[in-house]
């Protein structure tokens, strides 16, 4: 995936001022997710669960070789096949040689984000292989050619309205037709996917050392088809995403689940252990397993980063995150978007692409106390961000300006004062502004002139 | 590769001390309900319907009214041949039900354990999934039905706690988006 990360100023700035909808959807889905994830932790012992939780990946985390080879072992025994991608590149020739050889025509994909990261999309596609997103909301945002803006909810972006619009023009529904309606003409086009598809692709939730078990969460079943229907399945796996003991999954299952969505567990979870048996009606006759490292192992390295790899993708940091509700995920410029993006993608990427994302937060630190695995989001940013000032990688005064841009965004009073700044700024001031948000704001309109009280201000004084 | 990555890790870890793993956490804080009562609760609250049977001969003769309203039927493997409903067999993909027998069920998060064995498609292809389960097969916790589930693991089991759904269409609820929008859970009581 192209990385934009470095203009993350800018973008969060145009897509404030030209998609003001998105902060709408995207502030309304996050609070909904965020208000469930904490009656359900409030259901358990959810201390109890996220200490010990983070006590098993960081087990695993330092014995990460012995139980990746130990995964590797069982998993072969089970007759799936181990590949292992060192980067982006290894994994697609892998994907590509798993597809050329098993004389794939067609592909169903499961909701995968490492499959984002290593760009697998346009690989098949120039093979001249036809692939179809088949989560709801990756199907549709696969139809607008954009990436998922968040973790779970790919396209949580984009509001009932669009998506009447877009399924309007592209299968002829009438512009009022219900959710209900949109999702069977969907499920009757990607019904036909499954079936005549040759190879599904999935990521992977876990896979467990000790009984070679890949774990899938989900809500749809789409993950169960790709799986089941196609003869051959392909699932990328992050190097990290290893749990000791199969009895583990009980916990991490159902933390998972708490995390992003609320519930008590997926609506099906998937525990694979390899492919068709003897005797066995139906299931795929291959099974591959590719261990993808893409810069998982210098984050392991890093001193203080290593902590990252815990992480379950299961955005409750996201949504968690006033400065992500502000903009959603593509502002961010990579696959991982709000606090986990901006502690990953430059542990991924390097700092040198990534800049501004460590900058994207206030430090307000609600995105830990969310977190399953209590990742140090917070600390990990002001490591981030020394890192950078250290490496002269960002000046001061733009650290503080992004910064300030962060912390506008999160506080009613922050913001309200800049706003009042920037009336008062002579109007020659802003054709140069320092602040680079403002300065993004101001592209494309010459002199922006700002209102001479605030909305607020209007408001309050009762003029609108 | 595979070495390269390898030697990559190991040399990430060399001066990391090692941590210890902790002992299992069965993790679970269950309000004080009888199994069955806790099953029937959270998967109803997940969107399932559940249905009490005393015996094979009583979930034979429900059957009989159920299966009337369905035109054709994909029926599991391992399903009972008592419990095959009076339907035309359909492939998976053409029936508007589908029926199988759980390996098992539990109560903490409403859920039946699927088998790859009975087959895959007619688990998730129908629109409705019929899943027969003895009652003695619920275990309160998913901690205890993992345990009881590992001896033999076949080549892959689904967990399937309610109807498919999705909210991806402006984060509003829709049933039944690629696995079935139904799931009926009969618990049988007795042989
Ligand atoms: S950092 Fe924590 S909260 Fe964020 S996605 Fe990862 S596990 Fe979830």
């Amino acid at each position: 995936m192209k990385v934009t990360a470095n203009q993350y100023p800018q973008e969060a700035a145009r897509v404030l001022r030209e998609e003001p909808h998105v902060r709408d959807s995207v502030t309304g889905a996050t609070l909904n997710f965020d208000n469930k994830r904490r009656q359900a932790y409030a259901e358990v012992d959810a201390e109890t669960w996220r200490h010990w939780a983070e006590g098993v990946k960081n087990h695993v985390l330092s014995n990460l070789d012995r139980y990746l080879l130990e995964a590797e072992a069982k998993l072969q025994k089970n007759g799936v096949q181990v590949h292992w991608a060192e980067d982006a590149d290894d994994a697609r020739r892998i994907v590509a040689d798993i597809a050329r050889t098993g004389q794939v025509r067609k592909v169903v994909k499961a909701k995968t984000m490492v499959s984002e990261e290593l760009g697998i999309n346009p690989l098949l596609e120039g093979m001249g292989v036809e692939v179809l997103e088949t989560d709801l909301g990756e199907y549709i945002i696969q139809l607008l050619k954009q990436p998922p803006s968040h973790i779970v909810g790919p396209a949580i972006h984009l509001n009932l309205e669009q998506i009447r619009q877009l399924f309007h023009e592209r299968f002829q529904t009438p512009l009022d037709a219900s959710p209900d309606h949109l999702a069977a003409v969907a499920r009757k086009l990607l019904r036909e996917g499954f079936l005549r598809a040759d190879m599904g692709i999935s990521g992977g939730n876990f896979v467990v050392a000790e009984t070679g078990t890949l774990a899938l969460i989900e809500n749809e079943g789409n993950i169960r088809l790709s799986t089941s229907a196609p003869r051959i399945h392909v699932a990328l796996v992050g190097l990290e995403k290893l749990l000791p003991r199969f009895s583990d999954l009980s916990v991490f299952l159902s933390l998972t689940a708490r995390a992003a969505t609320g519930q008590r567990l997926g609506t099906f979870v998937s525990l694979i252990q390899g492919p068709r048996q003897p005797g066995e009606p139906d299931g795929p006759e291959e099974v591959h397993v590719v261990f993808v490292d893409n810069g998982r192992s210098s984050v392991l390295a890093d001193p203080e980063a290593w902590e990252t790899l815990r992480c379950l993708r299961c955005a409750a940091c996201l949504n968690a995150c006033p400065v992500y509700r502000q903009t959603g995920g593509h502002a961010y410029g990579y696959v991982y978007s709000g606090p986990i993006g901006a502690i990953l993608s430059p542990g991924l990427l390097g700092l040198e692409e990534t800049k501004p994302l460590p900058y994207a937060s206030s430090l307000c630190g609600a995105c830990f106390q969310a977190c399953p695995v209590r990742i140090p989001i917070p600390k990990l940013l002001l490591t981030w961000r020394n890192r950078a000032v250290e490496e002269g990688l960002t000046p001061r005064f733009e650290a503080a300006a992004i910064k300030g841009y962060a912390l506008a965004m999160t506080q009613p009073w922050a913001y309200r004062l800049a706003s009042r700044a920037v009336r008062f700024l002579p109007e020659k001031a802003l054709d140069n502004t320092v602040v680079p948000v403002l300065k993004a704001w101001t592209e494309g309109r010459a002199g922006l002139k700002p209102s001479p009280k605030s909305f607020r201000q209007m408001w309050e004084d009762g003029e609108v | 590769m595979r070495e390269r990555i390898l030697g990559r890790i190991h040399r990430a870890l060399e001066h990391r001390p090692k941590t210890l793993l902790p002992e299992p956490l069965p993790a679970v804080s269950l309000p004080p309900a009888e199994t069955l009562t806790l099953f029937t609760e959270r998967l109803s609250g997940n969107g399932g319907e559940v249905v009490r049977l005393e015996n094979l001969e009583a979930a034979a003769e429900w059957l009989g009214h159920f299966a009337q309203t369905f035109a054709g039927v994909a029926v599991g493997q391992t399903v009972p041949p008592v419990l095959h409903p009076k339907l035309p067999v359909l492939p998976p993909e053409e029936a508007p039900l589908g029926v199988s027998w759980a390996l098992g069920a539990v109560a903490e998060t409403g859920t039946v354990v699927l088998s790859s064995q009975e087959g895959r498609r007619n688990q998730l292809l129908p629109p409705a999934h019929l899943v027969f389960v003895p009652e003695a097969r619920i275990y309160p916790t998913l901690f205890e039905a993992l345990n009881a589930l590992k001896p033999s693991l076949p080549s892959a089991i689904g967990l399937h706690s309610g109807p498919s759904k999705s909210a991806d269409i402006g984060q509003i609820m829709v049933k039944g988006v690629h696995g079935p929008g139904r799931l009926v859970v009969a618990v049988i009581s007795g042989k």
